[in-house]
């Protein structure tokens, strides 16, 4: 008999006599009224930065922005519209990230991040720029899981910038993951 | 209305005013009170540690020095839970004890919840007072608002405590058990008191091992247990 | 990891004594984490996600068997390798076979109290793989060599001029340097091992049995990169981490969030659904250890299982009087606080985890703040009972229990008692309690009379008004 064979047969010998209970039937979304305006603020509760932009205005904002940085990570599935006008860096050397999300959850200031644009784009440079289209922008993060038709490989919640307070209680922010993280949403 | 007392041990030992004071305020409210006289513990600190066979026996006592008792009224929380929600775990299917439970009182509660009243008199007015939530009386009889409605409506200035809602360490047996750990968290209470008059509560054990050592650490803050107070703000 | 919880009264008292420090750091961090709790839970229909938690729960444990053989089949369509491992044995087998067969020789590591359990980072370490623990708390005691203090904060113990101290010792930074530097050095040092690490490890927070997804938790960023950039990542899994449904994470993952510390949701959540397909970076190889250690035990017992509903969030450890004065140290256990003293019993044994169960005043605080109602304060009693039967507790506590039941069942008997606490010499056999009392609360001092004295002296008054 192998372990799970004998893991398997004493879950089952202590089940037999325990009282089934019942599973709660699955939550439905309630949809929030504002959400854009709710997501921005929560982003900005968790350290994060976050504006809304017509795609007419992308140009100039990242025009602007290309001046503070030497090059850029992209994400693999970023529109050609949203590439900043840099030179494109590998992600351990770039000090800006580029991201394209499946959708935002507003209640908690989150972007949701796919594994099929790369992982590393989101991880390494120390500013992460993400992208999200307006209409997936949800109230709720239900609404966000059961709006993916099928999970990439890895689906990354991110929710402000990367932070600890480990350190004697003082909070420190890049600790690993991006130390600012700004999302634009595309109206 | 009638209602037999449970001085309980602690308070019968340590804070025998509590009773004297419990007494003359119900009496003084139109409540006959009786004082079954075979009463000793409820058996609270056997069953707290695990020995239940000897908290079983002291449970069955009760219940019949009690058995006569239309209320049953206690100056503490912890015992009151100990008779209300711990009585009917003791002896399981016993229909005597789950009847009994549901007349069970702490005194504060009994006032409030059963004669309705809130308002005792001004006897405490002007008064600053650091209230100490006994845990078995706010989380196990859901009393926390009775104490300082009586106690404020007398009054008394009941004083913002950062601490008043944590545990004091006393933990009957925890006490001399786990003593060093015990007396941390009486300090941890002592240390964040508010600049007081009087530190009472519905519990002797707590207010035993919080006056004591406060005054081994050289505090002199008066200690009254809440049942002393209360006849204070009626008497005046 | 042997426990070492018989030490608990020793080491709680030693602490004390001698690291006063750790009881006020403790005490800062925990207050802080119950506060930004009590804020978040405020916010929501706390009692309804709490009870619908506990059913989610509660249906998982009591189909137990169902949901891991689906998330079994889930995980190995995803082309994750399933192994079961009952104990540190078997799981020390995964690795080794990982390790010799790619050559590992570096290993990054997320914060996991399971592989704490089960002893993984001694265990590489003597196959000779360099192991870096990535969280910074974790990071910090591991440059310590110091266990896990809390599950959620590891190094909530150590106050900054100590992490300052160490860091000169260690790296040569000065000793005002601010908390910035110091993360700065140890994120250096640790991006070093993320891009080199040929092995990922981590735990799960929970394990979706309909997907087979892994769901982890974080705020720096380290579980994130521990499981993205090594080509293999191996994860460790409890019995009951199990979830139904992806959808119920629509409700765990922010629970665990706010009972954990007031965030409406972790900075970082992992889904991960397997290997790197072709072209994408991730990990070449996912492996998921569904791992017993005890909890097929726990699970069968009728009393307790109900323990196993626990999510880990920390919050009864920061809720806790009594861990707040230590920490977890003297626990001797990787769970500590209010869970530990009913997990441990039940994982191990309680003849290995005892005496914590009566590491509590039984306040009940854990109760209030547990996000799936895990009856706490029931369960101890449980176990102090199961303690009481099994003849663990002391001799003295024995004859203590019998000679207070003789006095106290007979009014007779405890009169006298009382007499004789007003003057005559007590008991030989109570002094040491006597002592244990009056050490740290100077002496008793009974009212001069009892009031079943003053009773009868209020009756015989009232009678000759009358």
């Amino acid at each position: 008999m192998d372990a799970r064979t004998r893991i398997l047969s004493r879950v089952k010998r202590a089940l037999k006599d325990r009282p089934k209970a019942e599973l709660p039937g699955p939550l439905h979304p309630v949809p929030l009224p504002d959400p854009l305006e709710l997501f921005l603020r929560r982003l900005e509760e968790n350290g994060g930065e976050g504006r809304l932009m017509r795609r007419g205005e992308v140009r100039s904002f990242l025009e602007a922005l290309a001046q503070g940085f030497s090059g850029a990570a992209l994400g693999r599935t970023l529109p050609p519209d949203l590439r900043p006008p840099l030179p494109e860096l590998p992600p351990e050397e770039a000090p800006l990230g580029v991201s394209y999300a499946l959708f935002a959850v507003a209640e908690t200031g989150s972007v949701a991040l796919s594994s099929e644009e790369g992982r590393k784009v989101h991880l390494l440079p120390p500013t992460h720029l993400v992208f999200v289209e307006a209409d997936r922008v949800f109230g709720t993060l239900l609404e966000g899981l059961l709006s993916l038709e099928a999970l990439p490989t890895a689906l990354g919640l991110h929710s402000g910038p990367s932070k600890s307070a480990d350190i004697g209680q003082v909070m420190v922010k890049g600790v690993h993951g991006p130390g600012r993280l700004l999302v634009a949403v595309l109206t | 209305m009638r209602v037999a007392l449970f001085i309980t041990c602690l308070a019968d030992q340590f804070y025998a005013e509590a009773g004297v004071a419990a007494v003359r305020l119900l009496r003084a409210l139109g409540v006959e009170v009786d004082f079954p006289e075979g009463q000793t513990c409820c058996g609270q600190p056997a069953f707290n540690a695990g020995h239940w066979e000897e908290a079983r026996a002291l449970a069955r006592r009760t219940l019949r020095v009690f058995q006569e008792a239309e209320y049953v009224v206690l100056p503490s929380g912890s015992c009151a839970s100990m008779l209300r929600n711990h009585y009917p775990e003791l002896l399981p299917g016993s229909r005597e004890a789950l009847a009994f439970s549901e007349r069970v009182y702490e005194l504060s509660q009994f006032l409030v919840r059963v004669l309705g009243v809130e308002r005792l008199g001004a006897g405490l007015k002007g008064v600053r007072v650091a209230y100490h939530h006994g845990c078995h009386a706010l989380r196990e009889l859901g009393v926390r608002e009775e104490p300082l409605a009586l106690l404020t409506n007398a009054g008394a200035e009941v004083l913002p405590w950062e601490a008043a809602e944590e545990c004091c360490g006393f933990g009957g047996l925890f006490s001399v058990k786990l003593p060093e750990v015990s007396l941390a968290m009486a300090d941890r209470k002592l240390s964040t008191l508010p600049a007081a008059q009087v530190l009472t509560s519905t519990d002797a054990g707590c207010l035993l091992h919080l006056s004591g050592r406060m005054a081994k650490r050289g505090g002199n803050l008066r200690v009254a247990p809440l049942a002393t107070l209360l006849w204070e703000a009626y008497a005046g | 990891m042997r426990a070492k919880a018989r030490f608990y009264p020793k080491e709680a008292a030693r602490l004390l004594q001698e690291r006063p420090g750790v009881r006020e750091a403790v005490t800062g961090a925990t207050l802080h984490f119950e506060r930004n709790r009590l804020r978040a839970y405020a916010e929501v229909p706390i009692e309804e996600w709490r009870e619908r938690a506990k059913a989610v729960k509660d249906h998982v444990l009591s189909h137990l068997d169902r949901y891991l053989e689906e998330a079994e089949r889930r995980l190995l369509e995803k082309g994750v390798r399933v192994h079961w491992a009952e104990g540190p044995e078997e799981a020390h087998q995964v690795l080794l076979e990982i390790v010799r067969r790619r050559g590992v020789r570096r290993a990054v590591k997320a914060k996991s109290m399971l592989t704490e359990e089960l002893g993984v980072n001694p265990f590489l370490e003597s196959l000779g793989v360099e192991v870096f623990e990535t969280d910074l708390g974790e990071y910090l005691i591991q440059l310590l060599g110091e266990p896990p203090s809390h599950i959620v904060g590891p190094a909530i113990h150590l106050s900054l001029e100590e992490i300052r101290r160490l860091f000169h010792e260690r790296f040569g930074t000065p000793l005002e340097a601010s908390p910035e530097a110091l993360a700065g050095v140890a994120r250096k040092v640790l991006r070093e091992a993320f891009l080199t690490a040929d092995l990922g490890i981590s735990g799960a927070n929970f394990l979706v049995a309909e997907t087979g997804t892994l769901a982890l938790m974080e705020n720096e960023g380290n579980i994130r990169l521990s499981t993205s950039l090594p080509r293999v990542h191996v994860a460790f899994v409890g019995l009951e981490k199990l979830l139904p449904r992806l959808s119920d994470l629509a409700l765990f993952l922010p629970l665990t969030a706010r009972a954990a510390t007031g965030q409406r949701l972790s900075t970082y959540v992992s889904l991960l659904g397997g290997p790197a397909k072709e072209g994408e970076e991730g990990p070449e190889e996912v492996h998921v250890v569904l791992v017993d250690h005890g909890r097929t035990a726990l699970l069968a017992d009728p009393e307790a299982w109900e323990t196993l509903r626990c999510l880990r969030c920390g919050a009864c450890l920061n809720a806790c009087p009594v861990y707040r004065q230590t920490g977890g140290h003297p626990y001797g256990y990787v769970y500590s606080g209010p869970i530990g003293a009913v997990l441990d019993p039940g994982l191990l044994s309680l003849e290995e985890a005892y005496p914590l169960p009566y590491a509590s005043t039984l306040c009940g605080a854990c109760l209030e703040a547990c996000p799936v109602k895990i009856p706490i304060p029931r369960l101890l009693l449980t176990w102090r009972h199961r303690a009481v039967a099994e003849g663990l507790t002391p001799g003295w506590e024995k004859a203590a229990m019998a000679a207070f039941r003789k006095v106290m069942e007979s009014p007779a008997l405890y009169r006298l008692f009382s007499k004789a606490l007003r003057g005559l010499p007590l008991p030989q056999d109570l002094l040491p309690l006597l002592r244990a009392w009056t050490e740290g609360r100077g002496a008793l001092r009974p009212s001069p009379k009892p009031f079943h004295e003053l009773w009868r002296e209020m009756e015989e008054d009232r009678g000759r008004q009358n």
